[in-house]
């Protein structure tokens, strides 16, 4: 009896263990967006996939429309490289021309446009490191 | 002062370091007079911080700005309420706080034992000290994480970040922090447990409300966070599964699912590796947490300057607890063995366990899509991913949770549980039509959910009335059964209450996330535009200027609403802009119990602007999660409620009177 109630409790634990593990890594594999820089994209290897890039948003590139926002954003690591990004979710209280910002969604090399799904400026979170200038507009 | 500050801080340091040596070599040896002598130096190491954390204090309160990390956090226009939380509002401030509730938890747990001297909570205090001298150090030898720097001549005053500027956002970080360090003293007594082999109760009672403790400021933050990112923010949600948000609900899933271990533990005597394993993984994430949030590894967005040191510091500290408690548990394993068969997979023990898997599970793929996908696999996963998972573990929780107190220990009879389920399944069906006229009807996924709570409701009713009758035993009346149901055991009152409140958020979170209704337009200024969702219809009268916080300026534009040609209220989206921060967009909500109307411009306006982008969103039931949260926090507080000795008697009688009942509810003897 023990070693049975034992065994049950294992293949239990191990059902539950296995069915959830095989969902997440599905999910993450599946969801997952690659995190690139915006010089990564002109390559096309990341065509139709998730894509997570930082960037900045270039002035007078701001439109907006009904269908949402759209704007071109900068690479940040110095190299040339731009992507335009169409976005319809809610706005950041921050965002704003030459702001950095980090978009999340679906790249299309065809009209070299990323189509966001998630959009975030640099967070209000009080742990920034050292700050040697006094916190900007963006901050 | 910065002196005295920094000298402080490295005697904090010294005498958390002399008093782990004493407690270790007192507690090894047993003897008494070492532990005494340790825990002398537990007031001394209580002491400085009380003293470091005084000078930082007074000079935000003197507008010293001497101090750098005042000039960073403060200036001169603040009020001394956000003075005072300047304290906090940066790194180093906060690693002080930290420091300092370490020391204030540690202190009371040494002069609880003065006079008892055990070497249980002797070993306890030790690993406290080891955790405080690991702070202390981070701040004495890591100059970037010192809040006694100099200013650099000639900076100006920051100030606070208007977004902070918040009541919430105040009192969010020190719950935060209370609760990780309570959450820590479980994690002390199970090394302290583990080291001296003690795999009695003892450990557990001890530690127990202080997990409760850790688990109810911990929840307090977390709500004010979410309302927080609701009403000050404005990015139309409370929750966006943001790496600072995933890692301090990490330690939460994890603590809950402590909590019910240690009940396992203290009554069963079961799963004992279970409840240590969690002490350790909860107190394991906290650190985590500010590993997270403050090394800034994770969110390459923030641009921060990596500080080597700090880096080096938390990443040791992390793989030395993990170490620690993997050493410690081979170790002791057959110590700690008990029988964790479970009879029967319809019983109490069993529904404990499946929760505590669950919860565990949960909160290792947050952590896991947390922090090891950006950093392991260069990728990232977001909410969408996040939601798919949390969605149906918070239902199959939330049953989880609706059934689990109906079942016996051990074992429960078909029949006895299809007669409870009875009452719960009524429930869920008169909630049905309920969810339907509130338009509800639109969503499959949805409506599983809120059926779901419907029947979770009626468990917990069903949870309260067997509660009552078998406190008011064959001749007493209902009334005073009800009475003694919730004046007798206070972990079982408390648990009506979370369980309550539980229901109430997930009601709550699926409302506001399945049904949400959101619609962006383009308002031209001109009186008489309006914009529509969802049957309200908004009116643009006209914009004027005011004044804000902080010597901001304020454009307001306002809004009619009404709703299915019903006037339903004004609303004023504004924008305010700061002298040195500039404009940041405020949204407006109108609230109700059904939903709210949350509207907010999605670029700041001023009155040369010919149009303003607007966004508007309804959130059905959003307010059930605030309630909800609440009600968790009550229940936690009726838990920790210390108990007058009659009521301890009674709850006593009650507890043998329902050993003696048929077992529905009743408690094994352990």
């Amino acid at each position: 009896m023990n070693k049975k109630s034992r065994t049950r409790l294992l293949v239990a634990t191990g059902f539950i263990v296995v069915v959830f593990v095989v969902g997440v890594v599905f999910l993450v594999q599946r969801q997952g967006a690659y995190y690139r820089q915006v010089s990564d994209l002109a390559a096309g290897q990341y065509n139709g996939k998730n894509v997570k890039v930082g960037g900045k948003v270039l002035n007078g590139t701001i439109t907006r429309d009904t269908s949402g926002v759209h704007f071109t954003i900068q690479d940040l690591t110095g190299k040339p490289g731009t992507v335009k990004v169409t976005y319809a979710g809610q706005m950041p209280n921050t965002f704003n021309s030459g702001v950095d910002v980090v978009v999340v969604g679906k790249y299309a090399s065809g009209d070299q446009t990323i189509t966001a799904d998630q959009l975030q400026t640099k967070c209000p979170s009080k742990y920034k490191a050292q700050a040697t200038t006094p916190p900007t507009a963006t901050q | 002062m910065l002196v005295l500050g920094r000298l402080s801080l490295t005697l904090a340091l010294v005498f958390s370091l002399a008093s782990v040596l004493f407690l270790a070599l007192g507690t090894r040896w047993d003897r008494k007079d070492l532990i005494r002598n340790g825990y002398y130096a537990v007031y001394a190491f209580f002491l400085t911080t009380v003293v470091s954390s005084a000078v930082l204090l007074q000079a935000f309160l003197k507008k010293d700005f001497s101090f750098g990390y005042v000039t960073e956090n403060s200036d001169a226009s603040l009020s001394t309420f956000y003075r005072i939380a300047g304290f906090w509002a940066g790194q180093q401030g906060s690693f002080l706080l930290w420091l300092l509730l370490i020391a204030v938890v540690t202190v009371v747990i040494a002069l609880l034992d003065l006079g008892k001297v055990q070497r249980l909570v002797a070993g306890a205090v030790m690993v406290l000290c080891a955790t405080g001298a690991v702070f202390s150090a981070l701040m004495v030898f890591n100059a970037a994480s010192s809040p006694f720097a100099k200013a650099v001549p000639g900076t100006q005053p920051f100030g606070l970040n208007p977004l902070l500027l918040h009541p919430a956002m105040v009192l969010h970080p020190p719950a935060l922090f209370i609760g990780y360090v309570g959450l820590s003293v479980p994690f002390a007594f199970a090394v302290s447990a583990l080291l001296l082999g003690d795999a009695g109760k003892t450990w557990v009672k001890l530690s127990q409300k202080w997990a409760v403790f850790g688990w109810l400021a911990l929840s307090l933050g977390i709500g004010l966070g979410a309302w927080w990112a609701y009403v000050v923010l404005s990015f139309g949600g409370y929750w966006g599964w943001d790496p600072v948000e995933n890692t301090s609900l990490v330690p939460w899933l994890a603590a809950t699912a402590l909590l019910h271990s240690f009940t396992l533990y203290r009554t069963r005597g079961i799963f004992k590796h279970w409840a240590l394993g969690l002490a350790a993984a909860t107190f394991f994430f906290t650190i985590l947490a500010t590993w997270t949030t403050r090394t800034g590894l994770i969110q390459s967005v923030h641009a921060f300057e990596k500080n080597q040191l700090l880096v080096v510091i938390l990443t040791s500290f992390l793989v030395a607890i993990a170490a620690v408690t993997v050493g410690l548990m081979a170790w002791r394993w057959r110590r700690f063995a008990s029988h964790d068969e479970v009879e029967s997979l319809l019983s109490r023990d069993f529904m404990y366990y499946v929760t505590d898997l669950l919860l565990t599970l949960f909160a290792v793929a947050v952590a896991f899509g947390t922090v090891v996908v950006p950093l392991a696999m260069n990728r990232t996963v977001g909410p969408t991913t996040y939601n798919a998972i949390a969605q149906p573990l918070g239902v199959v929780t939330l049953a989880l949770i609706a059934i689990c107190p109906l079942l016996a220990w051990r074992k429960t009879e078909g029949a006895t549980l299809l007669r409870l389920l009875v009452l719960p399944a009524v429930f869920a069906a008169a909630s049905v039509p309920l969810w339907l006229a509130l338009g509800f009807g639109s969503s499959l996924r949805g409506m599983v959910g809120l059926v779901v709570c419907g029947f979770a409701a009626g468990a917990v009713v069903q949870f309260v009335l067997r509660s009552a009758r078998t406190a008011a035993g064959k001749d007493g009346s209902l009334w005073s059964g009800l009475g003694r149901a919730f004046s007798g055991s206070r972990s079982r009152t408390a648990a009506y209450f979370v369980h309550f409140g539980m229901v109430l958020v997930v009601a709550g979170l699926i409302g506001s996330n399945v049904y949400k209704v959101e619609q962006s337009a383009i308002v031209r200024v001109k009186p008489g535009t309006t914009a529509s969702v969802s049957g309200y219809t908004l009116t643009y009268r006209g914009m004027h200027n005011g004044t804000g916080p902080q010597s901001s300026t304020r454009a307001i534009a306002t809004f009619d609403v009404s709703r299915g040609g019903v006037p339903a209220g004004v609303l004023e989206p504004r924008t305010d802009v700061y002298p040195v921060a500039g404009a940041a967009v405020r949204a407006v909500i109108l609230g109700g119990w059904k939903q709210d109307l949350f509207v907010v411009a999605d670029a700041p306006f001023d009155k040369t602007s010919s149009t303003i982008a607007l966004r508007m969103v309804v959130f059905p039931l959003i307010r059930f999660v605030w309630l909800g949260s609440i009600l968790l926090c009550v229940g936690a507080a009726v838990s920790l409620w210390p108990k007058a000795r009659r009521q301890e008697q009674e709850a006593r009688e009650v507890v043998a009177a329902e050993g003696d009942a048929d077992g529905g509810l009743g408690r094994a003897s352990a």
